[in-house]
């Protein structure tokens, strides 16, 4: 069969199961069509409008945080909210919500390379641009939350006229290492498997200033086997590196909690509780671009209902899980006797702060259960809808468990309300902004799906003619 | 005016089969400086033209490596630089430096696999002669070359240009090295 002919059939037909579903990538993409319409989102010159709203209004709240953070430094962290005993709350609840995002996007780009599956390929580049804009927000509190920004450095192991090192022993330590590692494992990951989409920029770049920069970047890829072959294979070697740094880092990012001995916080459930909350969010973050992206860029052909439907199961899986964690947190603060941890239960159900508790509870654990119906993952507005009620509910409950933890603790005279300050919410409103900056400028200057991968999906890219193994 | 050395004899093929196939007969008419250019990994290609690298055994060492100075900078630290009592763990405490010590063998393997890839992809090299086909821009597209280097102890001009002309391609071009 030859390519003309090839080109009209659709692509792999649906394996058992898979009847009634969508494609992975519609009919009527070929090599060409695809390369131009992806590389055009950054190429072409006229800025679609949808852009300009969203990267306008990101920089205004960008411009917020910037103000606020101008105030912190300048003023000290005494313009926050954060009090003994409540030390810990909008700086650690935003980390801790942020690094989840990223968490979600590294789901789709490295365990599910792990798994070969395949539809993957047209949204993790996306899912990795999460990825690194939830990392840039998160690394931006446990600084601020430092107070001293400027001497965050001694946090570090380095020879100092102090002679003073740091605690191995402190989980919080662990934290330096996890999130640095996981910040440069992402970042190069993501442009090792960018190379060969770069390179089809610098090939279709016709002004020079686009030709240079992106043939800088694309390091002089030329797409031989040999390249290929090593471009598979650092792939999979970081693929499988990733996922297991995935889980450690918020594994990790739990321990600065569990192994503290306040009630509500000191359990072994920890772990597996915030991994699985983190795929939930940051799943649903993913979601929520993916939607917005393919609609106002046209891009329905290669982000399809398939997609759509495979995110919101994750979403529904891990929801599920999370259910079951809550249901079986008051049992084991019951069995354990422990009348700090009974009563922290009671706390949150019934306390000061119960209403993100019940926040969480409706938003981020009843919201995805709308997802047991199928036209509820393939309607997009209802799913962008459902996954913003997540993302939402989320923070609720990062922000709930600081706050009903840390109040009330044990002895009630050393017990103490908290509320949030104008500058806690600048600088998570100013977040938000900073996330959708970096979103939106990678978005508008990088192949933002990956070209080479979508490729690999058509059926003219299989060796033996447009059949499918 | 000295001519310029030639480094190779470069065909276009329609498709990945087209490719494929040339590969195969290039390699079995005994040609061994070949490669293939294609806009996707073919991994067929991968038995055709054979090539190395020691990928693997390079992030294994830095793994390895990294492990041992992951672990050893807090045990330097924690028990013999600045010694604290915490909680009353022994100074070697070594079930909580493993957190960290894990932390540095990915850091370590993730920087080795970078640099490896780069290195055995021998990039970056932002200029190559193969750029100077007019139609080489369609490898990141929808392009399927096939060169014979002339670095090939068999390679002889006017007889590689027959021989990639026997197999159907698109087009023939001679590439100067320079």
């Amino acid at each position: 069969m030859r390519v003309h002919e090839r080109q009209r059939e659709t692509a792999r037909p649906l394996r058992a199961g898979e009847e009634g579903q969508a494609a992975v990538v519609a009919p009527g993409v070929t090599f060409k069509n695809l390369t131009g319409q992806i590389t055009a989102i950054p190429l072409q010159p006229h800025v679609p409008a949808f852009w300009i709203a969203c990267f306008g209004a990101a920089t205004v709240a960008l411009c917020v945080m910037a103000a606020a953070i101008a105030i912190l430094l300048d003023v000290g962290v005494g313009t926050m909210g954060n009090n003994i005993p409540v030390a810990w709350a909008f700086p650690i609840a935003n980390y801790v919500w942020w690094i989840e995002i990223a968490v979600g996007g590294s789901l789709l780009s490295s365990i599910l390379h792990l798994f070969n599956q395949s539809w993957r390929n047209s949204i993790n580049r996306l899912a990795e641009g999460v990825t690194l804009s939830g990392i840039a927000c998160a690394g931006l509190f446990p600084l601020l939350h430092l107070g001293r920004v400027w001497i965050f450095y001694w946090t570090l192991p380095y020879p100092n006229t102090l002679t003073i090192q740091p605690q191995f022993r402190s989980p919080l330590v662990w934290d330096v290492f996890g999130i640095f590692t996981y910040a440069l494992a992402s970042i190069l990951f993501w442009y090792l498997d960018m190379i060969p989409d770069l390179a089809s920029m610098r090939d279709r770049a016709t002004a020079r200033l686009p030709y240079l920069v992106y043939g800088i970047l694309a390091l002089g890829w030329r797409g031989a086997s040999r390249h290929w072959r090593i471009h598979e294979k650092a792939g999979i070697l970081l693929a499988g590196l990733l996922t297991p740094l995935v889980f450690t880092v918020h594994t990790v990012v739990s321990f600065d909690f569990a192994i503290a001995l306040v009630p509500g916080w000191h359990s072994t459930i920890f772990p597996p509780y915030f991994v699985d909350g983190a795929i939930l969010a940051g799943i649903s973050m993913v979601t929520m671009m993916a939607i917005a992206l393919r609609a106002k860029f046209d891009l329905k052909n290669i982000i399809t209902e398939r997609h759509l439907n495979n995110l919101a199961k994750v979403m529904l899986t891990t929801s599920v899980i999370l259910c079951y964690i809550y249901v079986f947190e008051p049992f084991t603060s019951w069995y354990s006797g422990d009348p700090y941890e009974m009563y922290t239960v009671h706390n949150r159900a019934a306390g000061p702060f119960a209403w993100t508790y019940w926040a969480f509870v409706l938003l981020g654990l009843g919201g995805p259960q709308l997802l047991w119906w199928s036209r509820n993952r393939t309607n997009p507005k209802r799913l962008f809808l459902i996954a913003f009620l997540v993302v939402v509910g989320m923070w609720e409950e990062r922000y709930m468990l600081m706050v009903t933890s840390l109040g009330r603790d044990f002895m009630p005279s050393a017990w103490a309300n908290y509320a949030a300050t104008a500058e806690d919410n600048a600088l998570l409103y100013g977040s938000i902004g900073l996330f959708l900056t970096v979103f939106f400028f990678l978005w508008r200057t990088l192949p933002m799906i990956s070209i080479y991968e979508v490729r690999q999906l058509l059926p003219l890219s299989k060796p033996g003619g447009g059949t499918v193994k | 005016m000295t001519q310029p050395k030639p480094y190779g004899m470069v065909a276009e093929f329609e498709d990945a089969d087209s490719l494929l196939a040339a590969a195969r007969a290039a390699r079995a008419s005994g040609y061994r400086r070949v490669e293939a250019y294609s806009p996707y990994p073919i991994r067929e290609l991968d038995e055709v033209i054979p090539s190395w690298d020691l990928l693997s055994p390079m992030v294994f060492a830095s793994g390895v490596a990294g492990g041992f100075i992951g672990f050893y900078m807090q045990y330097f630290i924690a028990a013999i630089v600045y010694p604290t009592n915490t909680r009353g763990m022994p100074l070697n405490s070594w079930p909580a430096f493993t957190v960290i010590t894990f932390e540095m063998v990915v850091l370590f393997s993730v920087c080795a696999v970078f640099f490896a890839a780069l290195l055995f992809e021998g990039l970056p090299q932002l200029y190559h002669p193969l750029f100077r086909i007019p139609t080489f821009k369609r490898v990141s597209d929808d392009g399927f070359f096939l060169c014979i280097e002339a670095r090939d102890g068999r390679f002889e001009p006017a007889q590689a240009a027959r021989f990639l002309q026997s197999l159907d391609p698109l087009k023939v071009w001679e590439v100067d090295s320079e």
